[in-house]
């Protein structure tokens, strides 16, 4: 593959703060017109990555390439890549088209007036904000900001947009329609997106490829349903929320756990020894004897109803709380009676086994 | 809904009332009286209350008074240019380059330590520091930059200048770096990534979102300002008077009539300042 075909590449970007390793040995290159989520719990160093790239922090060692140049070294501007920031960072004494278009009119070869105007118009129909240009930043509506913030970076043409948690200042209601629209709006202008999140579904929900960062470093970068049905980690298995986890160690073809031995199949290399099993490949025994394949005693403690599926949560011995999703298309859902023991149990080729 | 509604008018009632009465009794009760008093007929040893415009005219037929009140108008617009020159950079400074906020309080605090000494003290140290063998002549001297001592520097409109900017210039420095403060450094990230440079930041992001400030800070030093006359007294040598300064002289010769008259020009011209500053922002809606 040639460097071309890349927007941007981070060769070997270590950043410390003090004795905190931020960003460890980060290597990465992302392709062109592409939606990449960055996918990493609070402190896993995902803002300071995106804020790297950025040029608003410095790495202390590692080359950083866009558009097939280093630009280790350059501020942000001149890099070329454009930024959304969590809070919209509007400027609150401009009207939305100031707010637009001030990159064009305040760069240092600032754009003739007629031309700003034009692009800006353009734009405020792209992102579908007609009609509100005169405005005050403080007179619209939140999902409006964010579509002001976008149009603000989309106007001066970036190859590259970075976005971070830009669906976080929005309600849940909104969010749902701003990914579409910005999902949609980057496949119309063909830029690449880096979209920093901590929500695992708006991560696999929204990006072309899933970055996922654990403490500093990439722990898989993969498509959406290779991260989310193939974890490379047994901590990414844990971020994406839909696996129940426990701990043991590999002895011969078992996992010995507390719950005795668990049956599998595969296992993924790793330094931590994990059990993994998806919510919704548990299926629920009333039958109390052990039988074939791996299964756990566990007794009922409530269920959760989501509209398209059903949540039942159990707690094994020790108090471990266990889920098990039952999807409602796979037939009606079932009772439990609270505090009675159930069989939990899955095939072995479910497992996903770290060792 | 009635009901809600009358009870919160009423709340209301009494959350302003303490206000009200106070800012009746000691102010809007007190400024008619001056207006009233302004029109008395003036006797050498007493006052009595038949209306006159006699202390009017008085105050416009003399050149000193005509005088005193071009070099205050004067010695202000200096005074507020100064605070404004030398308090804008510090408030920047502390406001939005001092990323730490503690370090940004402490230095605030260093601004405001004269206060803790008494006005006339700190007015009074500025002698032996202007006089003729003064600190700063002896300096100037020393370093050998000037051969005789510039005696310019005490009892002139300079010193008092010197002596007003000093003390007021925090008046202006507080407000400038509280707006700055509040500004999002995220907005001055995004300006940057979208090609400004800091010119250009300044100008078009920094200084708008701090101008409420800079209007509050120009309206305290104004007001302080148009109505000092210990300053002058005091490092003049009596050679400057402001409007301030003949209130003090003819409420002490008994001149009421005639210090109210110029207690009352002088409202007027705060007046005006005050209102002309509002004109430039909407601080309520800003603040």
């Amino acid at each position: 593959m040639t460097a071309e075909a890349h927007i941007f590449r981070l060769d070997a970007v270590s950043k410390r703060y003090g004795v905190t390793v931020a960003l460890d040995n980060i290597n990465l290159s992302v392709e062109r017109n592409e939606y990449v989520s960055l996918l990493g719990p609070s402190g896993s160093g995902k803002t300071v990555l995106l804020r790297t790239i950025a040029g608003f922090e410095t790495p202390d060692e590692g080359r950083i390439e866009i558009n097939g140049r280093d630009v280790s070294s350059l501020p942000a501007h001149e890099r070329g890549i454009g930024f959304v920031f969590q809070n919209f960072a509007l400027f609150p004494h401009l009207s939305v088209a100031d707010n637009i278009g001030f990159g064009l009119a305040n760069r240092n070869d600032p754009l003739p007036h007629d031309e700003i105007v034009d692009r800006v118009s353009d734009i405020i129909k792209l992102v579908g904000l007609e009609g509100l240009g005169a405005r005050g930043v403080g007179q619209i509506s939140g999902g409006q900001k964010q579509r002001v913030a976008l149009a603000r970076t989309l106007v001066t043409e970036p190859k590259l947009i970075l976005l971070d948690e830009p669906l976080g200042a929005l309600d849940a209601n909104l969010r749902g329609r701003m990914r579409n629209e910005l999902r949609a709006i980057r496949e119309r202008l063909g830029v690449t997106f880096l979209h920093v999140t901590g929500s695992e579904t708006e991560a696999l929900a929204m990006g072309d490829r899933v970055i996922v960062l654990d403490r500093g470093h990439i722990a898989q970068f993969d498509h959406p349903d290779h991260v989310y049905s193939k974890p490379a980690t047994p901590n990414v298995a844990k971020f994406l929320n839909r696996y129940n986890m426990f701990d043991g160690s590999i002895s011969g073809s078992a996992f010995k756990s507390e719950y005795g031995d668990l049956a599998f199949i595969q296992k993924t290399k790793s330094d931590h020894p994990a059990y993994a099993v998806r919510y919704d490949r548990v299926a629920v025994d009333s039958d109390g004897s052990a039988g074939k394949g791996p299964s756990l005693p566990a007794n009922f403690i409530a269920s959760e109803y989501l509209g398209s599926s059903i949540m039942y949560f159990f707690e094994a011995i020790g108090g471990k709380v266990i889920e098990v999703e039952h999807h409602l298309s796979h037939g009606a859902p079932k009772t439990f009676e609270p505090k009675k023991s159930y069989r939990l149990r899955w095939k072995p080729e479910d497992a996903i086994v770290f060792g | 809904m009635a009901v809600p509604a009358k009870t919160s008018s009423t709340t209301a009632w009494w959350l302003i009332a303490p206000g009200v009465i106070w800012m009746t009794l000691f102010l809007v009760i007190p400024i008619l009286m001056i207006v009233y008093v302004s029109f008395w007929t003036q006797t050498t040893f007493k006052i009595e209350s038949t209306l006159t415009l006699a202390s009017w005219q008085q105050f416009f037929a003399s050149d000193t008074y005509i005088t005193s009140l071009f070099t205050t108008v004067r010695i202000w617009l200096i005074v507020l240019i100064a605070t404004l020159v030398i308090g804008y950079p510090t408030a920047l400074y502390v406001g939005l380059f001092v990323k730490n906020k503690t370090l940004s309080t402490i230095l605030l605090v260093i601004c405001v330590i004269p206060f803790w000494t008494s006005f006339l003290i700190r007015v009074l140290a500025w002698r032996p520091m202007l006089g003729k063998e003064g600190a700063i002549n002896i300096i100037l001297q020393k370093f050998g930059i000037i051969s005789a001592p510039i005696e310019a520097l005490l009892f002139t409109e300079l010193s008092v200048i010197i002596g007003m900017t000093q003390i007021y210039c925090v008046f202006m420095v507080g407000p400038i770096a509280f707006m700055l403060g509040r500004i999002d450094p995220n907005i001055i990230e995004a300006s940057r990534d979208l090609g400004a440079g800091f010119w250009r930041i300044f100008r078009k992001i920094i200084f708008p979102l701090s101008l409420p400030g800079v209007v509050v800070g120009a309206i305290f030093v104004s007001v302080m300002v148009l109505g000092e006359f210990a300053t002058a007294s005091a490092l003049s040598g009596r050679k400057v008077n402001l409007l301030g300064n003949i209130i003090v002289t003819q409420v002490g010769s008994l001149k009421w009539a005639l210090a109210s008259v110029v207690g009352v020009i002088l409202t007027i011209v705060m007046g005006i300042v005050v209102a002309l500053f509002l004109r430039i922002v909407d601080l309520r809606r800003e603040l």
